[in-house]
Formats: structure tokens, sequence, C-alpha cells
């Protein structure tokens, strides 16, 4: 398979923050490539050096064979940006902040103008093609940022955290865009901390933590590997903290809680069910359900890791614009 | 083996690939220009530092003064050639700063010099637009005449690239409001009006001010703008277009330079 993106031994340093540390990565033309990792774990930054608007401290990196710092203009022609935060000019129309991103890429003016179109009706966009942006909600500003990165045909698509802030039903339609566009056969690099995403949306997928790449490989090898481990998870009635009781269960090697549930993660789930009634008796508690789960790919991240699923949920604070 | 005709060709596809190229980054400038005058052209930065500035203070330093309004139109043209030309770049860059929209620019297959054009060209397009209104109102209400169209068109071409280019050079200065930019830039442009003829004219002054007076840019724009509407030079109109060409050269030098010490820290 012929290779879209290569990074190798990409470095940032900023004053004494090593925020990318030496990262190697290989994507592959037509596939859905993620980049997992909380926040700060230099992602965004992965991501600006690979698109040319910040440069390595060293390394290099090669987008459709162009070397990013060096061919920057051909590269940059054969890829589309979507950034975290929209960079759409809010003063400006739906329709005038396509064509000018069309300028930008030197669009012919007659396809200019069809592609605008085009693009405007694919995002549910044509009816406010003429409404000035700021009057946009978030989801509709990042469903115009994601038209005009695609105004100018990319064979390859980058996008920092696609859905971050975004409602459930923005979020899906976006997911949903990403996997067309990926049928059609674009390759798309994407940032994110949504572990359920880089699981639902990407082929392959490098774990990222503290500027290193903790590995790379696709979401059903990374579960796979976790298979040793058996999951319970269970509801009791009334619901209460029983995190250090159920850990001091025989055969139990860790507990997490989630919202009214527990999770167990034991050697043999048929062995430590037994307990669970048992224990459940003995404090009066009642069963409401209790399944055996198998691991999940933020299992999988919590163990390559080390860190708890909820420094991944922990959202960013929202980078704010300007006051209008 | 190559013959004069492949060559030939080689040549002639090698000098459409860079004219195509050359067109292509003209093309793209000027739609960065035109996308900062339908966006920033009205915002309150750059009609106060732009417009209300220069006509404030020419108000505020001719009324009540014995001298017909007339004679002051070369000094209102001059003002609003330095402060509208050098308001734009300092009014757009740190808003797209802040806005994180300079970065779309810096994601699209466009180098940062044609970037910078672009920006220059918004500068010297609004500094023209606003200064050609006192030259019209003194032909309509004040009897001005222009009795150097050659020397007027200097003016104004040099004038409004050399002060485009000083605001993009201020504008590197990497702060994300347009009060972080501007008081550097006003701590420049406000000192430079009272060495430059503005106020008191150059043979007036003791004779180690006047050559202080030459050094500023300013100095050559008011006596273009005097020379132009039937008035006399001090340094004369050469000297004054070889100074703003020099300052031109400078300022447009040293603005990208900064630009690219910005982008390497970025």
């Amino acid at each position: 398979m012929k290779v879209a993106i290569k990074a190798q031994g990409l470095t940032k340093q900023y004053h004494d923050i090593l925020a990318v540390d030496h990262i190697g990565l290989e994507v592959f033309e037509g596939e859905i490539f993620g980049l997992l990792g909380p926040n700060g774990a230099g992602k965004t930054t992965t991501i600006r050096m690979l698109t040319g608007q910040t440069k390595p401290t060293s390394g290099t990196a090669t987008v459709a064979s162009y070397e990013i710092t060096h061919e920057s203009i051909k590269a940059k022609q054969q890829m589309g940006v979507v950034p975290e935060v929209s960079n759409i000019y809010d003063e400006m129309s739906a329709w005038n902040n396509l064509i000018f991103a069309a300028q930008l890429y030197s669009v012919p003016k007659i396809e200019r103008e069809k592609r605008a179109k085009e693009l405007l009706e694919l995002f549910g966009l044509y009816e406010r093609r003429k409404d000035r942006v700021a009057s946009f909600s978030r989801g509709m500003k990042r469903r115009l940022t994601i038209a005009a990165a695609l105004i100018h045909k990319p064979k390859m698509l980058f996008l920092d955290e696609p859905t971050t802030g975004l409602d459930v039903q923005s979020s899906r339609m976006i997911r949903n865009l990403i996997k067309e566009l990926n049928d059609s056969g674009a390759t798309i690099f994407l940032t994110t901390h949504y572990i359920e995403e880089a699981d639902q949306l990407c082929q392959r997928a490098a774990i990222i933590n503290q500027g290193r790449i903790v590995v790379v490989d696709n979401p059903e090898k990374l579960k796979a590997s976790m298979e040793e481990r058996h999951i319970i998870e269970i509801s009791f009635s009334p619901s209460r903290d029983l995190n250090d009781e159920l850990k001091g269960l025989s055969c139990v090697n860790d507990v997490s809680r989630l919202g009214d549930k527990f999770r167990l993660y034991v050697d043999d789930a048929s062995e430590v069910i037994p307990s669970l009634v048992d224990f459940a008796r003995k404090n009066s508690l009642k069963i409401i359900s209790i399944n055996t789960l198998k691991p999940s790919l933020e299992d999988a991240f919590v163990k390559l890791t080390g860190l708890s699923p909820e420094v991944m949920t922990a959202e960013k604070e929202p980078i704010k614009k300007r006051e209008e | 083996m190559r013959s004069k005709k492949d060559d030939c060709d080689e040549g002639m596809v090698m000098k459409d690939m860079h004219s195509s190229h050359l067109g292509r980054e003209i093309r793209v400038a000027w739609a960065i220009a035109a996308k900062d005058m339908r966006t920033y052209y009205t915002q309150p930065p750059s009609i106060m530092f732009g417009i209300l500035f220069p006509f404030a203070l020419f108000l505020s330093f001719s009324v009540g003064r014995n001298v017909p309004l007339a004679t002051q139109i070369p000094i209102l043209v001059s003002q609003t050639l330095f402060f509208a030309s050098s308001s734009i770049g300092p009014v757009v860059i740190p808003i797209e700063r802040a806005d994180q929209t300079f970065d779309r620019f810096l994601t699209s297959p466009v180098s940062l010099l044609t970037i910078l054009m672009g920006k220059t060209l918004g500068g010297i397009i609004y500094g023209t637009g606003i200064s050609i209104i006192p030259v019209l109102v003194g032909i309509a209400f004040f009897g001005t005449q222009i009795v150097n169209i050659g020397a007027i068109i200097a003016c104004f071409a040099l004038s409004t690239l050399a002060f485009s280019a000083l605001g993009i050079m201020f504008a590197s200065i990497p702060g994300q409001t347009v009060g972080q930019v501007m008081m550097p830039l006003n701590f420049v442009r406000i000192p430079l009006l009272f060495i430059s003829g503005v106020f008191t004219p150059i043979a007036e002054l003791p004779p180690w001010m006047q050559v202080v007076s030459m050094l500023s840019p300013l100095t050559h724009t008011v006596e273009l703008a005097r020379y132009s509407l039937g008035g006399g030079t001090f340094f004369g109109p050469l000297v004054n277009m070889a100074i703003l060409t020099f300052y031109t050269a400078i300022f447009l030098f040293l603005g990208i330079r900064f630009h690219i010490m910005n982008q390497r820290k970025e």
C-alpha cells in the first residue's frame, strides 16, 4: 500500500517544553488514521507540523511524497485542513467564505462557484449561504470549515478534534461525513481524545501520550490484546460507593465506577460471579444488572498508557474567539 | 541528444511555469486584499485609527490658526496617507491571529510573501481611497490645483506602499489585540508628525532638526504633496522620491523578515 503521510523523528520543543518527542508514523492511502490521546498529549502540535503550520524542531514529514518544510506549497495543494477552532470568517457569508477558500487554492472561477454550491448543498447549508457566519451554530461552522477544506478536492484531509464541543447530532453527522469521504477515496488523518470516536472511525490508530507514540495498530487488534482480561459490569440497588469492598473480593484485579455501574477487571468471570451474588446478599443489595463485556479500546488505552478514562473525557478549556 | 528546439521548448515551458506561478501568486494576493477590504475596512479600529485620527489631528492643529485652509490641504493629504495606509495591517493581522483565521493562510498553498503582499495591498488601497477625499475637497471647495500630476501619483504610490509596509512590519509583533500592535506603532507615528514639516515648515527648523526631518519618511510625503499642489519643497522632489523608495524597501524587507522569524517560533 502506498504511503500518503509519513513522519520520521518528528520533534517540537518550545523553550523547555518537549511537546512532541521524536514520533514516527505512516498513513496509507485511503485509510482513516487516528491520533488518539488526552488533552496536552501533543496531538495538535503533531498535526500542525504535518500540515506545515508549525515548523518542526527536528525530524521530517512528507505528505503525498512532498517534504512539508521544503516543498510546502506542493504538499499543501494535496491536503485540506480542518483545525480544532473553525477558522472561517464570521464577518463574511458562508458563500463568500467558500469562494475565498477556493481562491486561496487557485480553483478556476467557473469551478469555484459550482463547487461551492455542491458543498453547501452536501452540508445542508445552501439555504443559509448568504447569511453571515457569525449567526451560525457551532455545528454549522464546523460543517462550513470542512466544506472549505474540501473546496479544491484534496486527496487527503487533516481534521483536528473534529467533533469536540459539538452536540450528539452534529457529532454523528460529522462522523458519517468522514466515513463517506473515506469511502470516496480520501485519506483521512484525524486527532481525537474520544476513544469511542477512534474505535468507530479509524482503520488504524496511534495512541499518543506526553508527546510520544505509545502504540500504532488497528483498534480491533488493540482490543484483542486485552482478551486475557475479563470484564464484569454490575449495578446494585441501592447505589453507593462500593469500590473498596469490591476490590477486596478474590480474583478481582481492579474496579472502576461508571455512573451507577461498576466494572470489575477479573481473571475469570465464572469464578467471580458467585462471589458477587454472595456479596450482594451479605450487604443487603439487589443486583439490577450484570453483564460480561469484551475489552474495549478504552480498556486497551488505560492498560497501555496508565491513564484513567476520566483524563480522556476531561474537556480542554474551549478556545475562545475574540468577543464581537 | 537535446536539440536547440528542446532547450527552447523547455525554456518556454519554464517561462510559462514561472509566469503562471507569478500570475497565481498575484491573483491570490489580490483575493486576500479584496477579502480584507470587505471584512475589515469598516471595522471600528480601521475607522478610528485610519480616518478619524488624522482628521481629528488636522483639525486640532488647524482650527483657530490664522492660516488659509486651502494651504493646509497638502498637510491633510499627507496625514491621511500616513495614518490610513499604516493602520490596516495592524488592525487586520492581530484580529486574524485572535480569531485563528490567519492559520487559514498557513495551511493554504500560498507563500508568506504572497500573504504579506496581499495585506500590504489592502493598506495601499485604503490609504489611496481615504486620501483622495481631501484632494477632491480641496479642488471642489478651496481652489486647489494639481500642478504636477506625476508628483502626486508618485506621492500616493510611494507613500501608500511605504506606510502600508510600515504597518505590516509592526503587525509582526505577536499580539492578539489591535491595541498591542497599534500602541507601539503610534509611539512612532505621532512623534514623526512633529519633525516632518507638518506643523512647522522645514525651512523654519534649526539646521540639526532639518537633518532629522530628512530622515523621516513622512517629511517626503508632505513635500511631494505640497509640490504636486503648487507648493515648494525643501529637499527637492527627486530626493523625496528616492528616500520614500528607500524606506519602502526597508519596511518591506524588515516586515517580511520579522514575520518569518515569528513563523519559526510558532
